[in-house]
């Protein structure tokens, strides 16, 4: 399997500050990765130094093989970026958003695709033509997602993407990176949230102040077990 | 189909921006005011002088025509000078709002017709018109900071900033664009109605692009200011209350500063302190014997020495030469407040290097001549038309010619610079 997404020995540092202290993983083609980790555990500073927003002070970040810095733009084509608390233009509608941001990324922002996505992620059709300011925390979630999705980036990063959903919404967005992921799609996913990434990740690293403290794998064809997964997040079992 | 290009697709969410908006309507309906008040002002001020040309020469030959000696003709025969307005002069009228552009003027003492005419248009004068330069100067630098200066802090603040910037990629952010886009509407917006203020007066187009470029130019400077300030990555709060102290400090502290220093430096007698040494001079010369009063003139017109012998009675050219006199004793503090203003306005110059809107205004009333220069060769063309009178008039006045009609056809007329 083609690796898409390495950090090796990777640190970080923000405002002088060491955050993310020789961090290595790497995801794999077709893979759904979850990084799991506590409030200022690192999880959105990994996804920002692989968007090239923050430059490694030592160790390696690669996207597609490449360092993002040696060509962003390329890194940057390559990814789909969901991030934290995605806020999309309050003044305009879902479709004036999607159209916005698709036409920023320079791809043809159509109709049919776009009704589709949103489909996809389950917004109302009568929400659709609405500002997103008169929108829910977890509606406006969806149009990000939806933005995600149409972007047919072959990697994904994906910070908390279900916050904000209500259960069914969730049931779906996982069964939606199933899909994507046996299309031959990577997923990089932050989440709090250890009963969804064991139902959805192949693969889930523990991060704990700047550090890969563990990681799990799913058994072939199997899920990875919720319970290790949730003793260790809590600190009782040194993963 | 193609892909929206980005101008386009900035060009839509600007349109969809409803405070980016509101600030170009604002600066549209600005200078749409400033522009019709100018060109109104200019009207209005073509309209008297047309009045007042049409009225000139048939007053004076209605004058001329009742008088039996040259005396009698001089003495209630008015001239009108006068300095039009120029074609662009609509945009910055500038010293056109306090100094007077035109004069009725006789063979009298002429320091005292100069300065005793009132400013035309005082209380406006003390307020200040609302003119195209005022708006494109000290108004527009307002709306660049108001139209720039949440693009980024603004997108930082909602959370949007690495979004926007992922999306884009590297080759096509899309700052520079918005940016270029909303400079672009405004410096439309406030050029467009100069544009057609320009070809409602028929100016031309050369002064018109020179006045668009100059403006445009202004902008941009304020946009670099605008920039430098985002690069201190501060709250767009914080941001705000920096350019707008920026915009104090330029477009009011530095002027204002430099008017007070460049008054205080560089004393200029006032007008009315002419007006009084002329007066007292011609006053005095009543109660003195008249051949007194005939040595400083003759002093000066050494060529009617032979004819400067005076009646016992009243005599027209002791009468005229005492008017001279009375120019002649207020020719230093003339000359002085003619250099004062000069330098006044040399200092000025200098100084406007520290404030982009004052530099960009004197421009604007340099190119529309209704700057300083502008007034100081208006009163030097027409003390150049007042020697030309006293020419014809002394000509016959001290050979003691008899006053002729056909001949008064003669005198010289005032023709404006421009
Ligand atoms: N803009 C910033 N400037 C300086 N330090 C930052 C900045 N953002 C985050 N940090 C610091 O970096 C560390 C990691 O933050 P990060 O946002 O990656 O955490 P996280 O794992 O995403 O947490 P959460 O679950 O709360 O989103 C924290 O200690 C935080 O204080
Ligand atoms: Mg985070």
């Amino acid at each position: 399997m083609k690796t898409v997404l390495e950090a090796r020995d990777l640190s970080v540092e923000r405002s002088g500050k060491r955050v993310l202290d020789g961090v290595s993983f790497s995801v794999t083609e077709g893979e759904v990765f979850a990084l799991l980790g506590g409030n200022g555990a690192g999880k959105s500073t990994t996804l920002l130094t692989f968007l090239g927003f923050l430059p490694p002070v030592s160790g390696l970040v690669q996207v597609n093989g490449k360092a993002p810095a040696e060509d962003i733009a390329a890194a940057r084509r390559a990814i789909a970026y969901l991030p934290e608390a995605a806020t999309l233009y309050g003044h305009l509608t879902a479709r004036e958003n999607l159209r916005y941001f698709l036409s920023l990324a320079r791809m043809r922002p159509q109709a049919e695709p776009i009704e589709a996505a949103l489909d996809q992620v389950s917004l109302q059709p009568d929400a659709r033509g609405r500002q997103l300011s008169s929108y829910s925390k977890g509606m406006r979630q969806k149009v990000a997602i939806a933005l995600a999705l149409l972007r047919e980036a072959p990697i994904l990063l994906l910070d908390e993407p279900t916050s904000g959903l209500d259960p069914v919404a969730i049931d779906e967005f996982h069964g939606l990176i199933r899909l994507l992921a046996g299309a031959g799609r990577s997923v990089l996913m932050v989440t709090h949230d250890v009963y969804g990434a064991c139902q959805v990740a192949g693969r889930i690293g523990l991060l704990r102040h700047g550090q890969m403290v563990g990681s799990f794998t799913a058994p072939a064809g199997g899920r990875i077990e919720t319970e290790a997964v949730h003793a260790a997040f809590a600190g009782r079992v040194p993963a | 189909m193609k892909r929206p290009s980005s101008l386009l697709r900035e060009a839509w969410l600007l349109s969809r921006d409803r405070a980016a908006i509101f600030w170009l309507a604002l600066a549209l309906a600005l200078s749409v005011f400033s522009v019709a008040s100018g060109v109104e002002e200019v009207r209005y001020q073509r309209g008297e002088l047309a009045k007042l040309i049409e009225l000139d020469e048939a007053d004076r030959n209605a004058e001329l025509a009742r008088q039996s000696d040259w005396g009698g003709a001089a003495y209630y025969a008015f001239h009108l000078t006068y300095d039009p307005p120029s074609d662009l002069s609509f945009a910055a009228l500038g010293q056109r709002e306090s100094a007077a552009w035109k004069h009725r003027i006789r063979m009298l003492s002429l320091e005292g017709q100069i300065h005793e005419a009132d400013a035309p248009n005082p209380e406006l004068a003390l307020a200040g018109r609302i003119d195209f330069s005022f708006v494109a100067a000290y108004l527009a630098p307002l709306l660049v900071i108001f139209l720039l200066y949440d693009l980024r802090s603004g997108e930082r603040a909602a959370g949007r900033m690495e979004l926007l910037t992922a999306t884009a990629g590297r080759a096509e952010s899309p700052w520079r664009m918005r940016a270029a886009m909303r400079i672009g509407a405004l410096a439309g917006c406030v050029l467009l109605p100069l544009g057609i203020g320009g070809s409602v007066m028929g100016a031309p187009v050369a002064g018109l692009l020179l006045m668009s470029m100059a403006v445009v130019l202004h902008v941009l400077v304020w946009w670099a200011l605008v920039a430098l300030a985002d690069r201190l990555s501060v709250a767009s709060t914080t941001q705000l209350s920096i350019l707008v102290g920026g915009w104090l400090l330029l477009a009011v502290l530095v002027p204002a500063t430099g008017r007070i220093l460049v008054e205080r430096a560089i004393p200029v007698p006032s007008g009315a302190e002419i007006l009084l040494a002329q007066r007292e001079a011609v006053n005095a010369a009543w109660d003195l014997p008249k051949e007194q009063t005939m040595i400083p003139f003759i002093e000066r017109h050494p060529e009617w020495a032979e004819h400067s012998q005076i009646d016992a009675g009243f005599d027209w050219k002791w009468y005229y030469a005492f008017q001279q006199v009375g120019d002649q004793s207020a020719e230093d503090i003339s000359a002085a407040y003619t250099r004062g203003r000069l330098k006044r306005d040399e200092a000025a110059r200098l100084s406007a290097w520290l404030s982009p809107p004052a530099f960009l205004e004197r421009y604007l009333q340099s190119l529309a001549g209704t700057d300083v220069r502008s007034v100081i060769a208006y009163e030097q063309s027409v003390r150049d038309f007042h020697a030309e009178l006293r020419s014809f008039y002394y000509a016959r006045l001290f050979p003691g010619q008899d006053f002729r009609i056909a001949e008064a056809a003669g005198l010289p007329e005032y023709s404006p610079a421009r």
